[in-house]
């Protein structure tokens, strides 16, 4: 799962950064509103962790233009305010969750799993297709109740096509939730893991669809 | 001591009036109480002559017996206050013909006209007449006792419907008084009624009388500034508290991340993270303290000038080593002989905030220059760089509290609030403006402490 963090304390950002990828996620790190509209205009995240106090474009700003062009991302709103009206204001504006400063790291990884099941319509915390299934919070991965070693990028891999299961999601969409910038992305890495993924889960999991990308889907393909 | 005694308006007003027309009223009567003296003096000695001439004219016409005895068949109905002695000259001698009855007799050789004589113990107006061969002499008088009673009637006449106007009067006023001060009695109330937790100016829509009109302005402009006074420290204290939350939230996500780290260096860059964390919540902390403690209460009197010289030079001399880690070049041009009414602690936390935030902003490599500069009287400090620099447009916005420009730095934001404080109660400016200049041609900032009240030296 890729997340955008929009924090303008070095800090505190360097420590979340850190934080979340030790959670499993794969966080951008951008410390000004300005930046985070023109990632958030270019790509896709799972969910965008944002900072209210942001330097040039404050983040209630950012949260308005984002849902101003009908953009669903998740965002969970960081705030040293706690004042009724700032966190009313705040979700009024589109935010989905809210978290007062100082929080605890299990708490924003916990919240942001919610939020991006919830983005998918999945009420039940665990995803699974067919004798296969995937819970995010543990990050563990059973086969037919037997428990199946991944590493971290084939979990997440998995992940976001069983996010998604039953949609082709293209090369390019699933090398934006899977890399950060800062990640050195080899051209082939992406059939390496799906490769690996097919070893241990079997070939039926996951689909290659010609000239577009993968899909995860228990039904035939459509001819 | 006890403090004065409260009075009312109301009291005093209606006292006040009530003897001011007391004595205006007094002061009538007294005039009229004169003017009809005077008017009765006329009307009456034009009555003793009236009667003095028709007196004589009878006697002198010889109806003398007629008229005494019908003088004396009259005299118990109609008491005549006038009274009055008719005289015979004859052969040298004078006799006295007829007189009033009851009065005795006046004296003899009473002149011609009028004249006052003592008569039965009282003043008597007389008046003599004689006919023109000097046979027959009539003296009439009248008692001044009768024309005083004249003129004592006319001025009591005026002065008992006062006597009766004066307590209505009074209690006229003491109504109107009360009523026209209504309007004072209701800011009273609307003032008593105020929430010191949610001071709230008084309704300006309500009409009141221009008297008191000011009063309720002035009040509302007091209850302005104190509750501008109240919702900044309000906010200062809400900010302080969000300021801390997010080095506190850095502490705590750096030390689970130090926690949970698996590789060793990801660790180790968390715990350098949380020990750095701490020296900034110290510096927040401390800066905190110190805006606390520039405070107009604990300075008292005017300080006595002093050199700032060797403040800013030792200063600079203390920092040095801070600038020389980071690449900086500090210079420093203090000469001594300039004089500013300043506390001295004050000045040095002035000076150090100033070095350090150029320090701390103007990036590695800058050159920062502080310098004291004398004009005439006046005395100022200049701390210049040449670093990024700050927009003229967001200048006047730094001073402003947690406040921190847009260059990144570890800055907490209170430094130029502290500065721009000290300045405001020392009675000198802090001015911002364009720095030295970069070499692609812009320029850093220059923060400058203007002292006005610099005076010579002695």
């Amino acid at each position: 799962m890729r997340i955008l963090l929009v924090e303008d304390d070095r800090m505190l950002g360097d420590g979340l950064q850190a934080g979340l990828t030790q959670a499993g996620y794969a966080v951008d790190w951008l410390r000004d509103g300005e930046a985070a509209v023109a990632a958030l205009g270019a790509e896709s995240f799972a969910a965008v962790v944002l900072d209210l106090g942001l330097p040039k474009r404050d983040g209630l700003s950012v949260l308005q233009w984002l849902r101003g062009r009908h953009d669903a991302t998740p965002v969970l709103i960081l705030t040293a305010r706690d004042q009724l009206e700032d966190k009313v204001r705040g979700l009024d504006l589109g935010a989905d969750d809210y978290v007062l400063k100082p929080f605890d790291l299990d708490e924003i990884s916990a919240r942001l799993r919610a939020l991006v099941r919830r983005a998918h319509g999945r009420p039940e915390p665990v995803l699974s297709l067919g004798d296969v299934e995937l819970n995010p919070a543990a990050r563990t991965v059973t086969r037919a109740g037997e428990a199946v070693e991944l590493t971290a990028r084939e979990f997440d891999l998995l992940h976001v096509l069983l996010e998604n299961a039953d949609r082709v999601l293209t090369r390019r969409t699933l090398e934006e939730q899977l890399y950060t910038w800062n990640d050195a992305v080899d051209s082939n890495a992406l059939e390496v893991h799906v490769h690996h993924l097919r070893r241990k889960l079997g070939n039926d999991l996951i689909r290659t669809v010609r000239g577009v990308g993968y899909t995860a889907s228990l039904r035939p393909p459509a001819a | 001591m006890n403090p004065p005694a409260p009075y009312s308006l109301r009291r005093r007003l209606v006292w006040l009036l009530t003897s001011a027309v007391a004595a205006i009223w007094l002061l009538a009567a007294l005039a009229v109480y004169q003017r009809a003296h005077h008017e009765a003096d006329e009307m009456l000695d034009a009555q003793l002559t009236q009667v003095a001439d028709t007196l004589l004219a009878i006697v002198a016409g010889g109806e003398v017996e007629h008229f005494v005895k019908e003088l004396h068949e009259h005299a118990h109905r109609y008491p005549v206050p006038i009274a009055f002695e008719v005289w015979l000259s004859k052969d040298g001698e004078a006799r006295r013909l007829v007189a009033s009855p009851g009065h005795g007799g006046f004296a003899t050789g009473i002149t011609a006209g009028f004249s006052e004589h003592r008569h039965l113990g009282a003043h008597w107006r007389l008046y003599a007449v004689q006919d023109d061969d000097a046979e027959y002499r009539v003296v009439v008088g009248e008692a001044h006792a009768a024309r005083e009673g004249l003129a004592r009637e006319m001025g009591l006449s005026l002065l008992l419907p006062a006597t009766l106007a004066l307590p209505l009067m009074a209690l006229a006023v003491w109504w109107g008084v009360g009523r026209s001060l209504r309007p004072v009695d209701d800011v009273a109330r609307q003032v008593g009624a105020l929430d010191a937790q949610a001071l709230a100016p008084l309704d300006e829509s309500a009409p009141l009388p221009s008297e008191i009109a000011p009063l309720r302005a002035a009040l509302n402009a007091l209850i302005r500034r104190v509750t501008e006074a109240f919702e900044n420290e309000r906010r200062f204290t809400a900010d302080a508290a969000h300021e801390l939350r997010t080095p506190l939230a850095a502490l705590k996500i750096q030390a689970q991340v130090a926690l949970r780290a698996q590789a060793a260096d990801g660790r180790q860059h968390a715990l350098a993270q949380v020990i750095a964390g701490v020296d900034r919540m110290t510096h927040l902390v401390e800066q905190l303290l110190t805006l606390a403690r520039v405070d107009p209460a604990s300075q008292g009197s005017v300080p006595p000038p002093l050199d700032p010289a060797a403040i800013v030079t030792a200063v600079c001399a203390e920092l040095l080593p801070q600038a020389q880690r980071q690449g900086q070049t500090l210079v420093v041009d203090a000469a001594p002989g300039c004089a500013v009414a300043v506390t001295a602690a004050w000045l040095q936390v002035a000076v150090r905030n100033l070095v350090d935030n150029a320090l701390r902003y103007a990036g590695a490599g800058a050159r920062i220059e502080v310098r004291l500069i004398r004009s005439g009287p006046a005395c100022a400090i200049s701390v210049a760089d040449n670093g990024p620099g700050v927009a003229a447009s967001s200048r006047s916005q730094l001073s402003a509290r947690f406040v921190r420009g847009e260059i990144e730095g570890d800055g907490c934001g209170l430094g130029l609030s502290i500065v721009a404080r000290i300045a405001a109660l020392s009675r000198a400016q802090l001015e911002l403006g364009d720095g030295l200049p970069r070499a692609d041609g812009g320029h850093g900032l220059a923060a400058t402490l203007r002292f006005d009240n610099a005076s010579g030296p002695a």
